[in-house]
């Protein structure tokens, strides 16, 4: 790692000194290795057996999408069909999860190409917009962007709406919200993944903070999130009281109204109860302090969101997250992937058999970030399944090859048991020209949209089976 | 600040209208429905029924079975946009005598029977969420933190039957509750957390900013509640360039400043921390684009916390362009050759508190704690006396039943967990919560214990709005805050529903300051000025417009609105008036010259060009497209906002207006050739011959409202004709034009007006009490009081229609 030139030590100097003091507190020790957690969850909630869904997405494409990555397989192994052999590839840390794995290679996303000529270049700013909603999102800087429904959001407004909380977003760059991004996109379009409607982008969470406070209440200690809680449950049995004395002096139209507004009140006292019925399990008592917000480094923000996840699918708060792990354009470097290149500038390989070689080291590294989360999941013991077991993960890139900005042969896995909706141990490729959305449909297809017949611009379901 | 004594139509509300009906011969009604018939017939019949209307049956002497439609009609013939343009048109007065005629038999009709309407009730939006803490609590506070985006029907984001309820929002008002009173009342146990304020880049960093230190430019300048003494750590983040280097690094300009850039943390104008900014500072460093602070020590409370860039650069720059005022736009443009670019803060993050050792006297806790327990047994007595206090504030009315007892049985838990002020942020909290203070019941008068007003009005099918919620409609409406003591003292004694004190109440709440509300919250939504928020002016044809500008543009409307209502002038002024207030800022965009300084003056023009609103910067800009003026856009404006008649929209297969090459013949071409070349089609052309004339006449404005004589260097034409077959050669025959039709301006106004007041859409039946405070005003020099008192006087605002419809539905879902 050679990125401590000299110009940067007056800054270094001043950083050593926060160093220790800014360090967090990492959740790594919150869940714990094995727990008796699952009686309570398999009998207490609605359908607890419906299928977690995690979308996460790494921009600027791998360098096995380039011509000559692609004949090294630096993204997916060679062989296709069950005996593949993952070391070569940026997949390789996933060899333990291999049963679960299914690789689907070579997809294409024609909506994240250039329609008209004004579009031509600004790539970076549309991609993401692409890669849950498969489709084409509008050229504008103002307010009346355009582009799809993303696949979470389908499923949590379908089967996300037994738990607490539909389903949460998450991120780890920092977005840029206000105006223009590039190219004349706004910057919501490079900002999320996630749209709940094609008008309707989600604004993901980066404060790991922000996010724990939605999952398990407010307050930086178990002690004090309890204590808000008891002090909620007196809120709202004071504010029922209150309607229920007001209701005798209004007329019919806005009673009705009031007992709409009871019942959002009951809801809400269903959601704390959840979260006490948790607690009471003896297992949540136990989280440590929150995060207070940003962490400093990648692979410790990356690691705290996933902890975030898995906490929040054990406790069955939300069972959909949609996590965006890079941003378009992003220049970071990550010094773990023992790769001092940023990551814009790595993924501008020039076709050099050494860049790409490079940037496929900042694949890898990504990829590897997941076991930490898979391992997680699969700790966690829910009458005789893991959460892992329940779980689909899908994980891809809106772009191929980065150098060309082009949007074919996108990296695309799902990983997890799916509750036996996939085979897993599969490498698919697809055949030339397949539109990713054909996969999508297909996973949608599995995860309860059997009538579904399109999705973006699919122009079939994709087998994914042998 | 001098009102002029109204002289108000209200109390003769029912009478006032006698004399004008009595001068209604048969003859008048036979010619009306000859014209209607020979006018108006030949395209909306039951064969065409063009613009989906029928006048088939339509009878002019018994318009008021057909209330809704008549009103449509008149206000067409009102806003002279009917017969359209290109169809034979009778005498202007003809055509107003049938509007006349019209208005005359409904007015009579609603008279007899009058409909003040009903809604139901009201939740407190953001805007009103934020005054209501600030006038208890003495706490300011960002209620988009907590709740969700307010739904706007009609222009305004208060209208009752579009303030959905769901269990998301309620969670919003109940986190806030919990916020609110911990802020409020400071908590000593706070864990530490991050607060992120982002500065955008369209702000300007060259010059000072609001609240900053003097010798500082840019970055930002916020007041941040710090929940409890303790250390806190700062972090700011610059903007970068595409490729991951420090925007404004330096690395392109024709001069390099030699010094490095230094960014200061302040509190309260002390300095706090100075970080040197280092120029090779890049996005792939360990540390990216982050600066941070060791920990400071901070006091709970609000404090004034400004990141702000010690100032280098000073004295003109000789650059080769000079989009210098404007912020990056575009990160990959605005450090090419040729720009001085400087560093910009990108946003600054507040962490905290770390050992926190208690909390400190804030003017919150002042307004909270007027006691202290003398003795451990004093203490629910105390604690009693601030949440009697509090709480009768809160909920707008004085105590009734259980509400006391409640909320002291929520301190009592809090107290058990905590002690005292735990005790009293318990029951803060609950206040909060409460569905008296999120929502603004309304309850039947002599229903209520608290109201001493007596039974019902004098129509079985309405009630009078009871005392205590007249005080609030009246409050919301005109300070956008909640009643104050004098208020409720008259609302108390039940004497507010008297007329006279009613209208006393609201000119004393006119002359207050508060009143800034109805330039604030009423004129800035019926004008629109948030579209502004929305504008991003091209920066390559624009650079000299940035943040700043468009917030002067936005404070020059409210200004302007706010000196009629304070000055008492007249509705046309938003017109006609020959002045205006700029800061420099504003004044240099106009060409106005001799004005410096950051502070808002009145000015009266130097032209005739600018006069009225229609020469305001935040209109103009609001009204047009990033890179160019539209024509189509003004006139909508026009047409929708100052005339209440918005034009169609456009029939399906059209080919969409602007869009078609914007060149010709090697050149440019300007917006006017291509809006000519367009409307060749005569598919667009019957509609915008009608849309676009009226911004034509405003094409020496250009997207940002500077005054311009070219247009991609064609000389400017404002000629046109409008619908009504005005000629237009600018500005200001456009002014006189609309001057011309001012009935329909005025009772636009007044409509919105209403709408506002009474947080519901106006309705047809609303229109002949808006007719008749029209009529007052009119008596009165159109004067704003005239309207905002004929408002508030007006059966509609004062008092509620029963639902029979629903009862019966109640009642029948009773029995199941």
């Amino acid at each position: 790692m050679g990125i401590l030139t000299g110009k940067h030590l007056p800054r270094r100097t001043f950083l050593r000194g926060m160093g220790a003091t800014v360090a967090l507190p990492f959740l790594e020790a919150m869940v714990p290795a094995r727990k008796a957690f699952g009686a309570t969850s398999a009998t207490g909630a609605i359908g607890a057996d419906r299928t977690r869904l995690v979308c996460i997405e790494m921009v600027h494409g791998a360098a096995g999408s380039t011509k000559w990555g692609s004949t090294q397989h630096l993204w997916s192994p060679a062989a296709e069909g069950r005996d593949f052999d993952l070391g070569p590839t940026a997949l390789s840390s996933l060899e333990p999860f291999q049963k679960d794995l299914t690789i689907v290679s070579d997809t294409d996303l024609q909506n994240a190409e250039a329609f008209i000529p004004e579009e031509i270049g600004g790539d970076h700013f549309r991609s993401s917009a692409v890669f849950l909603t498969q489709s084409h999102p509008r050229q504008t800087e103002s307010s009346d962007v355009l582009s799809g429904t993303s696949m979470d959001q389908l499923y949590a407004q379908r089967f996300g709406q037994d738990t607490p909380i539909p389903s949460m977003q998450l991120c780890i760059e920092n977005v840029d919200q206000a105006g223009g991004c590039a190219y004349g996109y706004s910057c919501v379009y490079t900002d999320t993944i996630s749209w709940k409607s094609p008008t309707e982008p989600l604004p993901m969470i980066r404060d790991p903070r922000l996010a724990f406070d939605m999952v398990f209440g407010a307050g930086g200690t178990a002690e004090e999130r309890a204590a808000r809680r008891r002090s909620s449950q007196s809120i709202l049995d004071f504010v029922t009281g209150e309607v229920a004395e007001l209701k005798g002096t209004l007329d019919a139209p806005d009673r009705r109204r009031v007992d709409r507004y009871l019942e959002n009140i009951r809801e809400i006292e269903r959601r704390i109860q959840k979260v006490v019925e948790r607690n009471m399990s003896g297992e949540m008592r136990e989280l440590p302090q929150a995060p207070a917000g940003v962490p400093d480094s990648f692979d410790e923000h990356v690691k705290l969101m996933f902890d975030l996840q898995a906490l929040a699918l054990q406790a069955d708060m939300t069972r959909v997250f949609s996590f965006k792990m890079g941003r378009d354009a992003s220049s970071r470097v990550y010094p773990e992937s023992g790769v001092d290149k940023g990551f814009h500038p790595a993924s501008h390989h020039g076709d050099k058999e050494d860049n790409i070689t490079d940037f496929f080291h900042i694949n890898r590294y990504h990829v590897s970030l997941l076991p930490y989360f898979l391992e997680k999941l699969a700790s966690i013991d829910e009458g005789g399944q893991t959460i892992l077991d329940k779980t689909m993960v899908l994980y891809g890139s809106p772009m191929g090859d980065p150098n060309v900005h082009n949007h074919k042969r996108c990296p695309l896995f799902i990983v997890g048991g799916a509750n036996g909706k996939l085979d897993g141990g599969l490498h698919l490729r697809a055949a030339p020209g397949t539109p990713m959305a054909n996969v999508m449909l297909s996973l949608l297809q599995k995860l309860g949209f059997e009538e579904m017949v399109s999705f973006g611009d699919s122009t079939a379901p994709f087998s994914l089976s042998v | 600040m001098k009102f002029m004594a109204a002289r108000l139509g209200a109390a003769t509300f029912f009478v006032s209208l006698a004399s004008s009906v009595a001068a209604s011969p048969n003859e008048s009604t036979e010619a009306a429905q000859a014209l209607l018939e020979d006018t108006c017939l030949v395209c909306h019949n039951d064969t065409t029924l063009l613009g989906n209307m029928s006048l088939d049956a339509f009878n002019v002497s018994a318009a008021e079975q057909t209330q809704e439609l008549a009103e449509k009609v008149i206000r067409k013939l009102r806003a002279g946009m009917m017969p359209p343009a290109g169809m034979p048109r009778p005498s202007e007065e003809s055509l107003q005598a049938l509007a006349v005629e019209l208005e005359t038999r409904l007015d009579q009709a609603a008279s007899e029977n009058p409909n003040p309407g009903r809604r139901t009730f009201q939740r407190l939006n953001r805007a009103e969420y934020s005054a209501s803490i600030k006038a208890l609590l003495d706490l300011d506070i960002d209620a988009g933190a907590y709740l969700p985006l307010d739904t706007k029907s009609a222009n305004f984001d208060n209208i009752a039957d579009v303030q959905l309820l769901s269990a998301t929002l309620m969670e919003g008002y109940l986190r806030a509750a919990g916020e609110v009173s911990r802020l409020a009342v400071g908590d000593a146990t706070a864990s530490p957390r991050e607060t992120t304020y982002k500065v955008t880049r369209w702000v300007s960093q060259i010059e000072q900013v609001e609240g900053a230190p003097y010798g500082t430019r840019g970055g930002t300048s916020v007041v941040h509640n710090f929940p409890a003494n303790g250390e806190y750590r700062f972090r700011v983040s610059f903007h970068h360039e595409t490729t991951g280097a420090l925007h404004g690094s330096g690395r392109a300009a024709l001069h390099t400043v030699d010094e490095l850039e230094q960014i200061e943390i302040s509190i309260n104008g002390e300095r706090k921390a100075l970080l040197t900014i280092d120029r090779w500072m890049h996005t792939s460093d360990p540390d990216g684009m982050d600066l941070r602070t060791e920990p400071i020590f901070v006091e709970s409370g609000p404090q004034r916390v400004s990141a702000a860039f010690i100032n280098k650069v000073e004295g003109p720059l000789q650059d080769l362009m000079s989009p210098h005022d404007w912020s990056i736009a575009s990160t990959s443009i605005a450090d090419s050759y040729g720009f001085t670019s400087v560093p910009h803060l990108r946003d600054l993050a507040i962490t905290g508190p770390y050992n926190p050792t208690g909390v400190s006297e804030t003017p919150s806790r002042q307004r909270i704690f007027s006691c202290r327990p003398e003795s451990p047994d004093g203490a629910f007595a105390c604690a009693e006396a601030i949440v009697a206090r509090l709480s009768a504030r809160a909920y707008r009315r004085p105590l009734a039943g259980n509400n006391l007892a409640a909320l002291m049985k929520l301190y009592e838990v809090g107290f058990e967990n905590g002690g005292f002020e735990h005790g009293v942020r318990t029951a803060l909290e609950g206040m909060l919560a409460s569905p008296h203070f999120v929502f603004r019941f309304e309850e039947p008068s002599g229903t209520s214990p608290s109201d001493p007003s007596g039974p019902s009005g004098p129509s079985g099918d309405a009630y009078r709005v009871a005392n205590v919620d007249l005080a609030s409609r009246l409050s919301y409406f005109l300070w956008g805050t909640p009643p104050d003591e004098e208020l409720m003292h008259a609302a108390r004694e039940g004497r507010l529903s008297e007329t006279n004190v009613l209208e006393q109440q609201a000119m004393r709440m006119l002359a207050d300051p508060r009143s800034e509300a109805l330039s604030t919250r009423f004129a800035a939504q019926w004008l629109r000025l948030s579209d502004l928020e929305k504008m991003h002016p091209n920066v390559r044809t624009y650079p000299d417009y940035h943040d700043q500008l468009k917030r002067s543009m936005y404070r020059e409307t409210e200004l302007f609105f706010d000196s009629l209502v304070r000055e008492d002038r007249s509705v046309l002024e938003l017109l006609s008036a020959d002045y205006t207030f700029v800061d420099e800022r504003l004044a240099k965009h106009y060409g106005i010259e001799n004005v410096l300084g950051d502070e808002f003056r009145r000015v009266v023009y130097p032209t005739e060009d600018r006069h009225g609103i229609l020469g305001h910067g935040s209109v103009l800009t609001l009204t047009s497209h990033a890179s160019r003026t539209s024509p189509v856009l003004r006139g909508k404006w026009i047409m929708e906002v100052l005339l209440g008649s918005p034009p169609p929209p456009p029939p399906p297969n059209v080919p969409e207006l602007e869009e078609a090459g914007d060149a010709e013949g090697g050149r440019l071409l300007s917006v006017r050739e291509q809006m000519e070349k367009h409307r060749a089609s005569p598919a667009c052309n019957s509609c915008h011959r009608m849309i676009d004339p009226p911004g034509l006449a405003l094409e020496n404005f250009d997207a940002t409202g500077a005054w311009r004589i070219k247009d991609r260097g064609v000389p400017v034409d404002v000629s046109g004709e409008l619908y009504d077959g005005t000629p237009l050669t600018g500005p200001k025959d456009l002014r006189e034009a609309l001057l011309g039709r001012q009935t329909s301006f005025v009772r636009t106004f007044t409509e919105n007006l209403m709408a506002y007041a009474l947080g519901r859409r106006v309705e047809y039946y609303d229109m002949p009490s808006i007719r008749i405070i029209e009529r007052a005003a009119n008596e009165n020099g159109q004067r704003m009081s005239s309207y905002i008192l004929g408002v508030v006087t007006s059966p509609a605002f004062r008092m509620k229609s029963i639902s029979f419809e629903a009862e019966t539905e109640a009642a029948a879902e009773g029995l199941h």
